[in-house]
C-alpha cells in the first residue's frame, strides 16, 4: 500500500522542493494547535463558572435580542461569492504558469492570453450586467 | 474543431448582444445567423477542410462519425431555434443569455462526440449539463421549475461524481486518460470498477432505467421549450458519448458489460413504454418516450456494429426531429393534458396532420425516418447475437404505438376546443419542412448516413 | 514504520472520520466544518505525495472558497428544526445498504489490484513546474475549453442569481393607479 507514498520525509529534507522540506511547517503547525489547544483547556478549568441567565443571553450590544438569528440572506451575497470562486479559480493557474514562464515560451504565453481573454469576456459581461451592484 | 470554435465564439458573442443590440428581434436573427455560420463551418470539416490547425495531442479527434453527429445536432438545433426561439423569450429577461447558454451545450456537445481522452468525455458532459441546470430553473418564478433544476442539479452532480470517481479508478488501472486501451488476459478489477461506474453515471444522463428517476420531474417542471431542446439535441448527444466511450474504451472488454447493458436496454424499453401508457400530460407522456426512446438507443451500444453507428445517427436525427415538432405545438397550446388536444384537427387541420407525421414516426410505422431507425436497432441487436432482445424491443414498441395513437385519437376522433395560440405561417412552412425531411429519411437514410463514408 | 507511515496513518484516520462526521452531524453547519476538517487532511496526503501545489489550492479553493459557498446556502435556506424533512427508516437502510455494497466493490477491487499499477517514475510530479510544464503543454486544450465551462457558470449565475427588473409589473401598477385616479376624477 505504502507505494503511494513517494517520499522518504527523513531523507530529503534538504532537497527545497520536497515534502521533508515541510517538516518545520509541520513542527509549527503542531505547535500552534497544541498550545491553543492546551490554553482553552485550562482557562476552562482555572477559570470560575457562574451561569446566570443574563449572562448566558446572545450578547447584542446591550439591545434584547429577539426574532431568529436563521434569517435567509440576500441571494446577491451569494452571487458575489460565486463568481470570487469562479476569478479565484482563475487566478490559481497563473502559479504553474509563473513558474515555468520562460520554459514555457510564447505557445504558453498565447495559452494562458486566449484563457485571460475568455475570462475578461466573462467580467465585462458581468460588469456591464451589473451583477456586482449592490443597490437595484 | 470548426463548430467548436464557432459554438463557443456564438457564445461569448450572444452574451454581449444585449447590451449591442437593444431589440429582441435582432438577438434572435443574431443567434439564427451564427448557428448558421456554424453549421456551415460544420459542413466544412466534413468535407476536410479545417479552419484551425490545432494540435489537440490526441485528446480530440474529429473523426466522420463525431463531425456527422456534430452537424445533426447543430442542424436539429437550427429547428429548434426556428421554432420555438420566440417562446424564449416568455421564460424571463435574459433573452440573450439564454441563446449563449444554448450555444455553450452545442460546444460541449462537440467536445463529448469526439473525445478521445477521458478528461475531455468529463469537461465536455460538465460544459453540456451546467446550462442545462441554469436553463431548466430559468423560469424563477416557478416553483416546480426551481425544484426541477435543484433535483437536477443535485443528481446530476452526483452522477458526475461517480463519472469522476470510476475515471480515476481507469487511471488507476491503466495509467493513461486515452481512450482506446489494450488489456490482458486477465482484466484488472479496477478496470471494471471503473466500467460500471462511467456505465451507471453514463445511464443516468442518458436517463435509462434504472437511473431515470430525475427524468420525468425534471423533464416536466423546466420551462416547456428547454424540454424540447434537452430531451432531443442534448440526450442524442449523450448516447454518442457513451457509444464512443464503450466503443473505444471499453471495446476490448466487452463480453464484461453486454450482458448488463442488455439489462439496462431492456428495463428502459419496459419502464419507459409501460409508465407512459399512463400519463394523462402529454408533456409528462413524452419525457416517458424519451426513456422508452432511449431504451432503443441503448440497443446500439449494445451491439457496437457499423449499423448500430449508422443506425444511432439516423435515430439521434429521427427522434429529434419529431420530438422537437412535437413540443414546439405543445408549447402554443393552452392544455397539456390529453384532453386538451381535444378536437385539435378540426381547428387546425394543418398542424394535426403534421403532427401525425412526427407522431408515426416516434412510434416507427413504415415510411417515416423512426421506422427505418428502429428497423437499423433491431438489425444490430440480431446482428450481435441476441434475438431475444429484438424481439422484446418490438414488442414494447408495439406497446408505445397505444399512448402516441391515444393523442392521435382525441385530435382527430374526440370533440372539444383544442385552444393554440401564435401560429404564423412561418411557423407552420417550418414544421411542414420538418416533416417531409422525416419523410424524405424514412425513404433515403442513405442521404445522412452516407456522409459517414464520403 | 518511518515517520511518513504515522504521518499517513494519522492522516487517513482523521479524513475518515471526518468525513463520516459530516454525514452523520444533524447540524448542517457542523457537517460543513467537518467537511473543512477532511480537505485539510486531504491536503495533508497531498503533501506527502509531494504535490504541495495541490495541497495549497486544496486550502485556498475547497476550504476557503468552497466552504463559503457552502455556508451560504445552508444560511440561504432556511433550516429550522421544525422544517427538518423527516426521512423514513427504510430509505435510511436502503441508503446504508447501497453504500455498503459500493463499499464492498471498491475494496475488493482495491485488494487485487497489483502493486505497481501506477507507480509513477519519480516522486516529482505533483511539484508545480512538472505541473505547469504538464498543463501547459500536454493538457493545454482541455484547459482552454474549461474556460468555456467558466464561462457558462458566470452568465449562469447572472440568470439566476441576478434579481429580475421588474419593469412590466411596475408598469402595470402604474396603469392601475392612472384607472383608479381617473375614476376618482
Amino acid at each position: 500500500m505504502f507505494h503511494l507514498l513517494q517520499t522518504n520525509v527523513t531523507q530529503t529534507v534538504s532537497d527545497a522542493s520536497s515534502a521533508g522540506s515541510y517538516f518545520p511547517v509541520g513542527i509549527q503547525l503542531l505547535f500552534v494547535v497544541g498550545m491553543i489547544g492546551f490554553l482553552m483547556v485550562v482557562t476552562h478549568l482555572l477559570g470560575p463558572k457562574r451561569h446566570t441567565s443574563d449572562k448566558l443571553q446572545t450578547f447584542s450590544s446591550g439591545i434584547e435580542s429577539h426574532g431568529d438569528a436563521r434569517q435567509p440572506m440576500a441571494i446577491k451575497y451569494f452571487l458575489v461569492a460565486i463568481l470570487f470562486v469562479l476569478f479565484d479559480v482563475e487566478v490559481i493557474f497563473f502559479y504553474p504558469y509563473a513558474v515555468n514562464f520562460r520554459g514555457l515560451g510564447w505557445s504558453g504565453f498565447w495559452a494562458v492570453l486566449m484563457f485571460v481573454a475568455f475570462f475578461l469576456c466573462g467580467f465585462i459581461y458581468i460588469i456591464k450586467k451589473g451583477a456586482l451592484d449592490w443597490e437595484d | 474543431m470548426n463548430a467548436l470554435i464557432f459554438s463557443a465564439v456564438s457564445g461569448v458573442i450572444m452574451m454581449f448582444s444585449s447590451f449591442l443590440l437593444n431589440n429582441k428581434n435582432s438577438v434572435r436573427v443574431l443567434a439564427h445567423v451564427l448557428l448558421l455560420a456554424t453549421i456551415i463551418a460544420n459542413i466544412f470539416e466534413l468535407r476536410g477542410i479545417s479552419f484551425f490547425h490545432i494540435d489537440t495531442r490526441g485528446m480530440l479527434e474529429f473523426d466522420r462519425f463525431a463531425l456527422l453527429f456534430t452537424l445533426v445536432a447543430n442542424v436539429c438545433t437550427f429547428a429548434f431555434f426556428l421554432l420555438s426561439s420566440r417562446d424564449l423569450e416568455k421564460i424571463g429577461n435574459h433573452y440573450s443569455d439564454y441563446f449563449s447558454l444554448l450555444f455553450f451545450i452545442l460546444a460541449g456537445i462537440v467536445v463529448s462526440s469526439s473525445f478521445k481522452s477521458l478528461l475531455m468525455l468529463f469537461l465536455g458532459i460538465e460544459i453540456l449539463s451546467i446550462p442545462l441546470y441554469i436553463l431548466t430553473g430559468s423560469d424563477k418564478r416557478n416553483l416546480k421549475s426551481n425544484e426541477a433544476s435543484l433535483k437536477y442539479f443535485l443528481m446530476g452532480s452526483f452522477s458526475t461524481g461517480l463519472m469522476l470517481m470510476g475515471i480515476a479508478l481507469i487511471y488507476g488501472a491503466t495509467g493513461t486518460f486515452q481512450t482506446g486501451i489494450t488489456v490482458a488476459e486477465k482484466v484488472p478489477v479496477l478496470l471494471i470498477t471503473g466500467m460500471m461506474l462511467l456505465l451507471f453515471s453514463m445511464s443516468f444522463k442518458v436517463s435509462a432505467a434504472p437511473f431515470h428517476f430525475w427524468t420525468p420531474d425534471v423533464y416536466d417542471g423546466a420551462p416547456t421549450v428547454v424540454t424540447s431542446f434537452m430531451a432531443t439535441v442534448v440526450k442524442a448527444a449523450g448516447f454518442i458519448a457513451f457509444m464512443r466511450l464503450f466503443a473505444e474504451e471499453f471495446g476490448s472488454i466487452r463480453p464484461e458489460w453486454k450482458l448488463l447493458v442488455g439489462i439496462v436496454a431492456a428495463v428502459t424499453l419496459f419502464i419507459g413504454n409501460i409508465t407512459a401508457v399512463f400519463q394523462q400530460s402529454v408533456k409528462r407522456m413524452l419525457a416517458y418516450s424519451s426513456i422508452s426512446q432511449a431504451g432503443f438507443m441503448m440497443l446500439a451500444i449494445y451491439s457496437l456494429s457499423n449499423d448500430a453507428k449508422e443506425g444511432l445517427i439516423l435515430y439521434a436525427a429521427a427522434y429529434s426531429l419529431a420530438t422537437i415538432g412535437i413540443f414546439a405545438v405543445l408549447v402554443r397550446m393552452k392544455d397539456y393534458t390529453f384532453e386538451g388536444f381535444n378536437g385539435f384537427a378540426k381547428q387546425q387541420p394543418f398542424l394535426a396532420g403534421i403532427l401525425v407525421v412526427f407522431l408515426l414516426s416516434l412510434a416507427g410505422i413504415p415510411l417515416t425516418a423512426g421506422f427505418l431507425s428502429k428497423f437499423y436497432m433491431l438489425k444490430a441487436t440480431i446482428d450481435g447475437g441476441s434475438l431475444a432482445l429484438a424481439i422484446f424491443a418490438v414488442l414494447m414498441a408495439a406497446v408505445s404505438v397505444y399512448y402516441y395513437f391515444r393523442l392521435i385519437q382525441s385530435m382527430y376522433f374526440k370533440t372539444g376546443n383544442a385552444t393554440i395560440s401564435g401560429t404564423t405561417t412561418g411557423f407552420k412552412y417550418t414544421l411542414a419542412a420538418l416533416a417531409g425531411i422525416t419523410i424524405l429519411l424514412g425513404i433515403f437514410p442513405n442521404l445522412l448516413t452516407n456522409w459517414l463514408y464520403f | 514504520m518511518g515517520i511518513t507511515q504515522i504521518l499517513f496513518w494519522i492522516l487517513a484516520i482523521t479524513a475518515i472520520f471526518s468525513a463520516l462526521m459530516v454525514v452523520i452531524s444533524k447540524n448542517p453547519v457542523y457537517s460543513v466544518l467537518w467537511l473543512i476538517v477532511t480537505f485539510f487532511t486531504i491536503s495533508g496526503h497531498y503533501i506527502l505525495l509531494n504535490a504541495q501545489f495541490l495541497a495549497v489550492v486544496n486550502i485556498i479553493v475547497y476550504a476557503g472558497a468552497i466552504m463559503v459557498l457552502f455556508l451560504f446556502v445552508i444560511m440561504l435556506m432556511n433550516l429550522n428544526k421544525e422544517t427538518e424533512p423527516q426521512k423514513s427508516k427504510w430509505l435510511k437502510l436502503a441508503g446504508a445498504v447501497a453504500g455498503g455494497c459500493l463499499l464492498l466493490v471498491l475494496v475488493a477491487g482495491l485488494r487485487h489490484t497489483e502493486k505497481q499499477m501506477t507507480e509513477m517514475v519519480t516522486g516529482d510530479i505533483g511539484l508545480i513546474q512538472n505541473l505547469g510544464k504538464v498543463l501547459f503543454k500536454d493538457y493545454v486544450v482541455p484547459f482552454e475549453i474549461s474556460s468555456i465551462l467558466f464561462l457558462s457558470a458566470m452568465v449562469g449565475a447572472v440568470v439566476l442569481g441576478k434579481k429580475e427588473p421588474r419593469i412590466p409589473v411596475e408598469t402595470e401598477m402604474r396603469k392601475v393607479e392612472e384607472t383608479q385616479q381617473a375614476i376618482n376624477i
